[in-house]
């Protein structure tokens, strides 16, 4: 409660008033004026009203007790008011509504605004920089066609932490979901009502002169599809860049090029897995045929021998999985690196670590875990690091796969690493 | 793109003189983004259009559909696995093999240890390979205080030959003869600690 009261956020209930003027298309703006200082001015609501009005909005349960606060507001926002009762055209250009990332009719409304002239005025002493847009529409004011639509975000008002951009979300803000204004030389010339990803706490009129520089640009520039503002479809690339980046193991730079590139290489070792791991499936299926069927056949007959033999070759179940498996990861953390080959049934492990804490032991507990039978170990002590390169041989009858390898391996010399306390160098 | 004309205007507006330097720098660069978008875009088998920001998203949704499909694949293989009964059998035969093989090859079970230069030794050993032999080694070579600063195993014929330099960590210097003591009973012990392993699994 506390928040909304000092905030000095537009009143919800006001709003309500404000939609009854928009409803008049020819109102003048100072009837608009009196009417909303009438209102302001009703220190006793009418709680009936007020429900009408929390109905109409739709709004959620917990915005009613914002609604419980109007009395108070309304001393709170007259002042505020009064400072910008001489208006002109060009206060409506100053209030600038962008769409949020998640509605696409709210860009026509922006276009739209900037055409509606005499109601622009009442949105802007509202000074609703607390406005966001919902993609709900039934929380929206609409009148006629051109007018503006202002939609209302009740969340808006507790100053929520930025929620981080959740890919949905981002898929909504794709531009081929914005949808074509009416007027669009306005649309493209109103600068960034926009969300400031780090406080929440929406930047008013952040460039004007941008939006106007903009606005000339864009007229040259831009054909029929229009974005709300040049900068805040940056922004929303930007975003996809970095969600694409979490998504990828070992991220190395964070500059576009290298995300890009990161993503091609953990697609085809995705892939890559996927193969693996449908050729594990497929083997182990035959296996698992293959034993049912001997134990059927035995079960059945076993007096007639060559029968069958006979039947084991000719039966049209028996798969002959001759395709070799072959896989190769890499994994790289901090201080650790890494690689994994197998083919068929042999793996290869390369692993590279800063020297700190001698992981043979816990490497080779690990490979006991995963059931590789170590043919071969070399490696030792090069200037910083520890390098070994293991070449072991998966026993019979595990279908480990080279992701699960690299993974595991990379976690256990990572967390070893970790545990082991800083200890000054005491190299021979 | 906006953003490109706004580059461009700056750099033609601000710095003559630098233009040319950084305008083929960043056109390079973009040179590289956009290859390495269209190499993304040819990997993934996008359905929606093909501009810059669709190509990202459809990429983060096909890795996230490999990821899924990568996972149940692993989560029915664990399941074969769990329903699978091969994997008990190869171990007794691999031990039996183990020690035919080496008896055929003359090999014997050795422990030599010699010193290099004060406190570093090489050690040399060989044992019969069994599951698990290597981490009971490393786990000796820990507890004598060694830090192996260059290791080799090899496996040959049902032996397993491990070769290392080492150099004690703690201060006191061991005498070769003690090291090799200590490392022969410890191989007897892993023999008999092993070999009563098999007996248990011999009686289930």
């Amino acid at each position: 409660m506390k928040v909304y009261e000092e905030s000095g956020c537009f009143d919800p209930h006001s709003l309500t008033d404000c939609q009854e003027l928009m409803g008049l298309p020819g109102a003048t703006p100072t009837n608009c004026h009196n009417s909303l200082e009438d209102t302001l001015n009703v220190s006793s609501y009418n709680h009936h009203h007020h429900e009408d009005a929390s109905a109409a909005l739709d709004m959620e349960p917990h915005q009613h007790y914002l609604l419980d606060n109007t009395t108070n507001n309304n001393s709170h926002m007259i002042p505020y008011l009064t400072q910008d009762l001489p208006y002109d055209q060009s206060h409506w250009e100053s209030f600038n509504v962008v769409p949020s990332s998640s509605s696409p009719e709210a860009a026509a409304a922006a276009a739209a605004a900037g055409a509606y002239t005499p109601t622009p005025d009442l949105l802007g002493l509202f000074h609703l920089p607390r406005c966001s847009f919902l993609p709900n529409p039934s929380i929206s004011f609409e009148t006629t066609p051109g007018s503006p639509s202002v939609v209302y975000d009740p969340l808006f008002h507790l100053n929520l932490p930025p929620q981080p951009p959740v890919f949905r979300e981002l898929l909504q803000s794709l531009p081929h979901g914005y949808t074509v204004p009416a007027d669009d030389k306005d649309a493209a010339g109103i600068g960034g009502l926009y969300h400031d990803g780090d406080n929440g706490i929406i930047q008013f009129t952040r460039d004007i002169s941008m939006a106007g520089r903009a606005k000339d640009r864009d007229k040259a520039g831009k054909t029929t599809k229009h974005f709300a503002t040049e900068r805040e479809r940056r922004v929303h690339l930007n975003d996809k860049y970095q969600a694409l980046r979490t998504m990828v193991p070992s991220p190395t730079k964070n500059d576009r090029a290298s995300i890009v590139g990161d993503a091609i290489d953990y697609i085809k070792e995705l892939l890559g897995t996927v193969r693996e791991l449908q050729l594990l499936v497929d083997k182990k299926r035959c296996g698992q045929d293959r034993s049912k069927r001997l134990k059927t056949e035995d079960a059945a007959s076993a007096a007639d021998a060559g029968d069958v033999e006979f039947k084991s070759l000719g039966d049209p179940d028996q798969c002959y999985n001759t395709s070799l498996r072959s896989s190769w990861l890499q994994r790289k953390s901090k201080d650790s690196e890494v690689d994994v080959r197998i083919v068929d049934d042999e793996v290869t492990i390369k692993l590279v670590q800063r020297k700190k804490i001698n992981c043979l032991l816990f490497v080779s507990r690990l490979l006991d875990e995963l059931q590789l039978d170590l043919l071969h170990v070399a490696g030792g002590n090069i200037g910083d690091y520890y390098s070994f390169l293991f070449n072991t041989k998966i026993y019979e009858g595990s279908s480990v796969y080279a992701c699960a390898i690299a993974n595991k391996l990379i976690d256990v010399v990572d967390r070893q690493y970790a545990a082991a306390p800083p200890t000054s160098s005491t190299s021979l | 793109m906006g953003r490109r004309k706004l580059e461009d205007d700056d750099d033609n507006n601000n710095s003559k003189e630098f233009k040319s330097k950084n305008l083929q720098a960043e056109r390079r660069r973009r040179q590289k983004l956009s290859d390495r978008l269209l190499t993304l875009r040819s990997l993934v088998p996008i359905i929606t259009n093909m501009n810059k920001a669709t190509i990202i998203d459809d990429a983060i949704t096909y890795i996230q559909e490999l990821q899924k499909t990568s996972q149940v694949l692993s989560e029915q293989l664990l399941e074969m696995e769990g329903s699978s009964e091969e994997s008990v059998m190869p171990m007794k035969l691999e031990i039996d093999v183990a020690q035919h093989d080496m008896k055929k090859c003359g090999i014997k079970e050795e422990v030599k240890v010699s010193n290099i230069d004060g406190n570093k030794f090489l050690i040399k050993i060989i044992v019969e390979k069994k599951r698990g032999c290597f981490t009971q080694l490393i786990e000796a070579m820990n507890y004598l205080g060694f830090e192996l600063s260059e290791t080799n195993v090899t496996t040959f014929s049902g032996a397993m030959l491990f070769s290392s330099c080492v150099h004690g960590k703690y201060g006191d210097t061991l005498m070769v003869e003690h090291i090799e003591e200590l490392l022969s009973e410890m191989m007897r012990s892993m023999k008999t600690s092993s070999q009563s392993a098999i007996e248990l699994g011999n009686t289930n």
